[in-house]
């Protein structure tokens, strides 16, 4: 479906204005486990918005091993200019084993190569923490949710008094259980989505106006 | 630093794992490290192959520093990392009139050592891997 047809330009140049609406840099990270789908949405929200792709995707886990920003989306308004810049950080684990790479057709040395820049990575993504704004948690669906690393980013996000949300992910796909994430986190915005086709994103925008406003 | 060591051999001749130490600290022999100190101490024990049992649990800024040291120290053909577990229990405000969970306590190890791992909120069961390393990505 080209949803493009539905959501019109100046539905998303309202949703940056409402965004921006202070003065100062918004930088909302994209968190959460390597393969939830953070590249994935980045991707969707800065095609929607600025037209163009962030990063790029993979079924091979640590496929982005380092942070990558998106700024210089710039509005003006009223004399005022501002820029909102999206953080894409690498996912964080706790541990890193090179054989699982062997899975997706690396050679021993791609795979043990990829896991030195996976370590490299997440920690770039937890130095991050310190400087982000607002944060969109994003949570594979069909995965537990209650990891560490899931409970860690979260921790460090209210010691900081962070604001963030969390997406529920690939709801697209049929053993997702995006209630399951509403059901262990009641107290926090979950707001369920699948980035690869788009559904529910429009909601999730009204959702980071209210929370990161 | 006080704390408990429940035995045994934890390296053979030929360097592998024939029996897994565990050691656990009650929250009063960490109560006067520093959060590097209590981190170093964490992974220095579960990079030798060792399970770290501590009651109660590490603050949010802690627990992503130890992420942060075990990335630093991770070998990519001997120590591909740590599981992180922890168990709750329910506290009991001053007066009894709310409860809310906290960390009872919080259980560290090598991944490749923590295999299999049944867990509740307020209970948890593990099945150790001697052998070979096999743990999975999360």
């Amino acid at each position: 479906m080209n949803l493009s047809r539905f959501f019109k330009p100046k539905f998303f140049q309202d949703i940056l204005k409402k965004l921006l609406g202070k003065n100062k840099t918004l930088k909302i990270g994209f968190y959460g486990h390597p393969n939830s789908g953070k590249t994935t949405l980045a991707n969707r929200m800065t095609t929607d918005w600025i037209g163009k792709p962030i990063g790029t995707v993979s079924q091979v886990p640590h496929e982005t091993r380092k942070v990558y920003r998106q700024e210089h989306v710039t509005v003006k308004d009223e004399g005022v200019e501002l820029n909102f810049d999206i953080i894409d950080t690498p996912g964080i684990a706790t541990k890193i084993d090179y054989t699982n790479f062997l899975e997706f057709g690396l050679s021993e040395s791609e795979a043990k190569e990829r896991a030195k820049e996976a370590t490299k990575g997440i920690i770039e993504a937890i130095k991050w923490l310190d400087d982000v704004t607002g944060v969109l948690l994003v949570i594979d669906a069909t995965e537990d949710p209650l990891t560490q690393a899931n409970i860690t980013i979260m921790g460090n996000l209210e010691a900081r008094n962070i604001p963030f949300i969390i997406v529920a992910n690939k709801i697209d796909l049929e053993d997702a259980a995006p209630e399951k994430i509403d059901s262990v986190f009641p107290q926090h915005t979950v707001v369920s989505i699948s980035a690869l086709n788009g559904d529910n994103t429009k909601l999730l925008y009204r959702k980071m106006v209210d929370k990161f406003k | 630093m006080r704390h408990n060591q429940m035995d045994t051999e934890t390296n053979g001749q030929n360097g592998e794992i024939t029996g897994l130490k565990m050691d656990f600290l009650s929250s009063s022999a960490l109560e006067s490290s520093t959060s590097m100190e209590k981190v170093s101490m964490i992974v220095d024990r579960v990079k030798k192959g060792d399970l770290v049992v501590i009651e109660g649990g590490l603050t949010p800024e802690e627990e992503a520093e130890l992420i942060e040291t075990t990335m630093r120290e991770i070998d990519v053909e001997n120590f591909m990392g740590i599981d992180i577990y922890t168990v709750e229990k329910d506290k009991t405000s001053f007066f009894g009139l709310s409860r809310k969970k906290t960390v009872g306590m919080t259980i560290i190890g090598p991944a490749n050592v923590m295999k299999e791992v049944k867990k509740k909120s307020n209970f948890i069961s593990m099945i150790a891997n001697m052998g070979d390393s096999d743990a999975s990505l999360h």
